[in-house]
């Protein structure tokens, strides 16, 4: 080596966003002559602070993986499956882009086009997705786990009730937080680290945790208290704790239901509103004139309006009428007796009643408190789910079940309450004004999101009509992904009765391995992806996904080889929640594509561009930048048709525009992020935003009965449980809940490790390492007691039975941190994919156990169930493992 | 003087790895070597059991047991209480490793790609690792922990210190009663592992509840 070799020419650190994982913390990365050496948190960024967890860190392993994807290649392998091998080819790009053109070019019809997307990289989806979409002219759309993975329940929720894609306690204040089935501040993508540093702050300071769950997760163990529940049973837990709230304790705060809720308004016998004749306003009692009148007849000062009735029984009209208030505590009372929900739950009568208790004491009602000069009402009780509450039958309403003990106690969007993450108040930059989004009311009263991520938004409900795509979602009032129809057997049968006059045809994906996130692998691939004539996909690796149907795979940049102009707004699930400054943060590339491997973006444009489609595409980029960004584009950075823009020129023009005209791309490149101070009322907005929420939801009645009416002139009235469109939140069983024969004796649920992304992050070596390294990972995790019965011990394989006779196999673990009836399963481990060899083989693919169809299906978000009942047996000598 | 010493508050942590992965990348450790070793164990019995992370780095005994035994002084204390390996002196005879009670001490004898599956050459993230391991340390001799020495001497905190999501650990100077890590251990009944191997460790633990 001679010493001119040895001397360093460059040493940089680059300002950057991760993609480990959807969290997108700030981090910044150390390049020594081209080489990325480290990966560090950024200091600079309330998002994340400095930090960097597991699977931060660990991408130096994806950006370098030795597996990684490098050149396109086709299948030359006609068989499609899986376990099948492709017999991948590989191509130039020229030829992989001829061929796709021609495939696009030559299309029966174009709406048979079909997008699929990863929801990992959640900020490189905002643009090339829907642009290509609707410049190509297709609807069909699905986010990989959608419906499985993700949060079809909890997003639609949190929309309709937070404005917001998920809840967070608010540490800062918070003294008492009920979780369900969520691990957030402890791992989950949900500002990550910044929420890890707040739930220590919150834990060191006294503030007490009640993890509800039927496993010893992560947050259970740390809290104060772990309450084993049955799986699935969520709802009902907390029905019943509601109705100790109301009927035993009498605590709600009512200041908060009168004038922040449609708790005041008057029900008639029909389950609907009475309204105002004239205006068709919703009618609410005035106890001051003892008479009907209009809900907004007053004009409200923060925390003073007039005494609107929420209990009692009236006259209007001649029509008998209740508030909504006084229903729901009836229901809850005749409905959630603790009695009945103990068997349902397993939870004992007197945690249910003592957990209320606590949790509606710590609310504080009444209390305020000042913060930067003004008064908010002090609330430092929330309740919070995410993924375990919704992966169910009852996925809508145990979501909104759990949030209503929010609404109960006036904890909503206040200091120390359960805040909508990330944050959907905002007013923009002091520069420019944008991104701006605040919510407005609809003409009953109720809040509409200003921005958000799907076409539809979750309130209003979609207008059931005709159906436009592949998996008639559009039928359904609520639907967010259809998982039911297209996996089903039954999918050529659906399309045809309900009259789609178009076929699938070409599938585009983007970074997804629906294969192995959408439950169970042999019905997405037969009677869903190999409806396909032609799939083409975007991959770093190549995964079960591609393996098993892709006929072209594309090498694509990872995160750390491309350009996003922005990946914290819209705040989904990435921009902390508190009084820390507002983060605006680019990603950039870190080293320049290795191999060829090309960017995602600039594909999509060079595609655009060969099907000549680019200026439409560039004009739909305009018409999503107020959607995704709040506020409309200023005529001197749209887009202009007839004009060529590269990628980094559309980077360049939304970020002048959202932050001023000397903060364009090479600004940004320098700091890598935008920071100004939030504002009290942003952040704890709901007092200062005119808008209320449903504690009683209506309008599920009309959108149950449009949509049946809808499915039964095609004679599909069977697809739509209409006992969940009430206006009261209920629990309903799974039918791992009816399943009665004995044999079936565990329920069979998934966890997520915190160390890991999805099904992405498997194949990465060090997070291989600490997986084999914790105990709990790659084994199946069964009771102690209920092994022992069965004689089985530690590492004894089993094969473990869905009440179809579906199967998968794994070693066992005995473990105490299980409730006895449960068998739990990481998820999305146990891949077979022959591109991604570290994570081949290791631990279990839970998935497989999960049945799709309308049985297994949410009625009010179409979300899939995923409890199964199971029976397991030790596996015999000599079987193969 | 000062003594460099760690703290880990056990409420803080819940168990991400976040160290582990932190120190490897910071260190270039090769496979089979993990200085920053977290031990997750289940305690108690349903419905009342616990699972708590106990994340390790090496305890920088002010009275190491490692350097007693080793025959060639490779291993060395220096002025603040840092156990280090000589390299150069070290010839492998892995008898610190058997002295230390604490386990902190590793050793591979040979380098093997995360890659065993891969074809062609090392990437030149792997290959920089393995450089860097065999210019700080080796194959076949004696490794461990040095609180990130270098790193500190740059002001900068170790890598996990630095990582950690929740800030569940502290550096600083045990020998100064009003640094942030001494008012942490008075305030917060921290403990030295094991205090009866009779080594002084320069890390101290808070309680998980």
């Amino acid at each position: 080596m001679t010493a001119q070799s040895t001397q360093v020419k460059e040493d940089v650190w680059i300002p950057t966003s991760c993609g480990g994982c959807y969290g997108q913390c700030g981090i910044k990365a150390h390049r020594v002559d081209g080489v990325i050496v480290a990966l560090e948190g950024n200091p600079e960024t309330p998002a994340g602070s400095g930090r960097i967890c597991a699977k931060g860190t660990a991408q130096l392993h994806t950006l370098y993986d030795r597996h990684r994807l490098n050149y396109p290649v086709k299948r030359t392998n006609p068989k499609k499956g899986v376990h099948e091998d492709p017999k991948w080819e590989r191509i130039s790009w020229e030829e992989a882009m001829t061929t796709i053109v021609d495939k696009l070019k030559n299309m029966k019809d174009r709406r048979g086009c079909y997008f699929q997307a990863t929801t990992v990289q959640t900020s490189e989806i905002r643009f090339a997705v829907p642009a290509f979409m609707r410049a190509f002219g297709f609807k069909n759309y699905w986010v990989s786990g959608g419906g499985l993975w993700c949060g079809n329940g909890a997003h639609f929720m949190n929309g309709i009730t937070h404005a917001a894609w998920s809840i967070i306690p608010d540490w800062n204040y918070n003294n008492y937080t009920l979780y369900f089935g969520c691990s957030k501040g402890h791992g989950a993508g949900h500002a990550a680290l910044q929420s890890a540093q707040w739930v220590a702050d919150a834990r060191v300071r006294g503030m007490k945790a009640v993890v509800f769950d039927p496993y010893l997760s992560t947050q259970a163990s740390k809290a104060e208290e772990w309450v084993p529940i049955r799986v699935g049973t969520d709802a009902a837990a907390v029905l019943g704790m509601i109705n100790v709230m109301l009927n035993e304790l009498n605590t709600w705060d009512a200041d908060y239901l009168r004038w922040k809720t449609n708790a005041p308004y008057l029900i008639k016998e029909d389950g609907k509103y009475v309204r105002d004749p004239e205006t068709n306003k919703p009618l609410v009692w005035d106890l001051g004139d003892n008479r009907a009148k209009p809900f907004d007849f007053y004009e409200m000062d923060p925390f003073v309006g007039p005494d609107l009735a929420l209990l009692g029984s009236y006259t209007v009209n001649g029509v008998q009428c209740q508030p909504s208030f006084q229903i729901l505590k009836d229901h809850v009372k005749e409905n959630y007796p603790l009695e009945k929900v103990e068997q349902i739950t397993s939870v004992p009568i007197s945690t249910l009643r003592r957990v209320a208790k606590e949790f509606a004491e710590n609310a504080q009602i009444g209390s305020t408190i000042t913060i930067k000069g003004k008064k908010f009402p002090l609330r430092p009780s929330a309740a919070i789910f995410f993924r375990g509450s919704q992966g169910h039958v009852n996925s809508g309403w145990n979501c909104l079940a759990i949030d209503l003990m929010n609404h109960v106690v006036g904890a909503a969007d206040v200091p120390g309450g359960a805040m909508g993450h990330g944050p959907p108040v905002s007013h923009g930059h002091p520069d420019t004004g944008k991104p701006e989004t605040i919510p407005y009311a609809c003409p009953d009263g109720l809040m509409i999101v200003k921005g958000w991520v799907y076409d539809h938004k979750p309130y209003p409900l979609r207008e059931p009509h005709a159906p436009t795509r592949l998996d008639l979602q559009d039928m359904f009032p609520s639907s967010i992904y259809n998982a039911f129809t297209i996996m089903s057997p039954d999918w050529d049968k659906y399309r045809e009765q309900f009259k789609l006059d178009y076929e699938p045809e070409i599938m585009i994906n983007f970074g997804s391995n629906s294969v192995m996130t959408m439950a169970n692998a042999h019905d997405i691939t037969e009677n869903f992806l190999k409806k396909f004539n032609f799939i083409f996909s975007f991959n770093i690796y190549q995964n079960e996904f591609t393996e098993a149907v892709a006929d072209i795979v594309l090498p694509d940049a990872s995160f750390m080889e491309r350009y996003t102009p922005c990946v914290t707004f819209p705040s989904t699930f990435c921009h902390p929640t508190g009084m820390d400054e507002w983060v605006w943060q680019i990603r950039q590339p870190l080293v320049e594509p290795m191999f060829e491997r090309r960017d995602f973006n600039d594909v999509m444009l060079d595609l655009a561009d060969r099907l000549g489609i680019k200026d439409k595409y560039f004009q739909v980029i305009n018409d999503l930048i107020p959607v995704r960004y709040g506020g409309e584009m200023s005529e001197k950075y749209r887009l202009k048709e007839g004009e060529d823009y590269t990628w980094t020129d559309v980077c360049d023009r939304v970020l002048k525009d959202r932050l001023g005209d000397t903060k364009g791309l090479e600004a940004l490149k320098k700091t890598g992020l935008e920071k100004w101070p939030t504002k009290p009322e942003e952040m704890y907005w709901r007092w200062h935003v005119p808008v209320r929420v449903p504690i009683y939801f209506e309008f599920f009645i009309d959108g149950g009965q449009k949509a049946s009416k809808l499915l039964a002139e095609y004679g599909g009235e069977n697809l739509l449980d209409l006992r969940f469109y009430t206006g009261l939140v209920n629990w309903f069983p799974c039918p791992s809940h009816t399943e009665k024969r004995p044999e079936y004796e565990l329920w069979a649920f998934c966890w997520r490790p915190s160390f890991h992304t999805q099904s992405s992050s498997q194949n990465n070596p060090w997070l291989d390492e600490i997986s084999i390294n914790d105990p709990f990972v790659y084994l199946m995790q069964i009771n102690e007691d209920f092994g022992k019965k069965k004689g089985l011990k530690d590492n004894d394989w089993v094969w473990v039975e869905n009440s179809v006779g579906k199967k998968i196999k794994g070693p066992v673990k005995l473990v105490q941190g299980l409730h006895p009836e449960h068998l739990a399963v990481a998820g999305c481990h146990g891949h077979w994919a022959r591109g991604t060899p570290i994570a081949k083989g290791k631990g279990q693919f839970f998935d497989d156990l999960i049945q799709v169809g309308i049985e297994y299906t949410d009625p009010l978000t179409q979300g899939t169930d995923a409890c199964v009942k199971v029976k397991i047996y030790k596996m015999k000598e000599g079987e193969a493992r | 003087m000062t003594r460099h010493g760690f703290v880990i508050d056990l409420k803080r942590c819940y168990g991400c790895y976040s160290c582990s992965v932190a120190c490897k990348a910071a260190n270039h450790t090769p496979q089979g070597v993990d200085w920053a070793k977290c031990v997750s164990a289940e305690i108690g019995t349903y419905p009342s059991a616990l699972r708590q992370m106990l994340p390790l780095v090496c305890q920088q005994c002010a009275e190491p047991a490692c350097m007693d035994v080793c025959p060639t002084g490779a291993t060395q204390q220096d002025e603040n209480g840092i156990v280090t390996v000589d390299p150069d002196l070290c010839m492998g005879c892995k008898t610190c490793m058997m002295a230390c009670p604490y386990g902190a001490r590793q050793t591979v004898s040979t380098f093997e790609t995360y890659f065993p599956d891969a074809e062609g050459e090392l990437d030149p993230y792997e290959a920089y690792c393995l450089e860097q391991w065999e210019l700080k340390n080796g194959f076949g001799l004696a490794t461990k922990c040095d609180y990130c020495k270098d790193r500190i001497a740059d002001g900068k905190d170790p890598a996990c210190v630095e990582a950690c999501p929740a800030k569940a650990r502290t550096f600083g100077d045990l020998d100064d009663p009003e640094s942030e890590i001494s008012i942490l251990i008075r305030r917060n009944a921290g403990f030295q592992l094991n205090p009866e191997f009779g080594t002084d460790p320069s890390c101290y633990y808070l309680p998980p509840r």
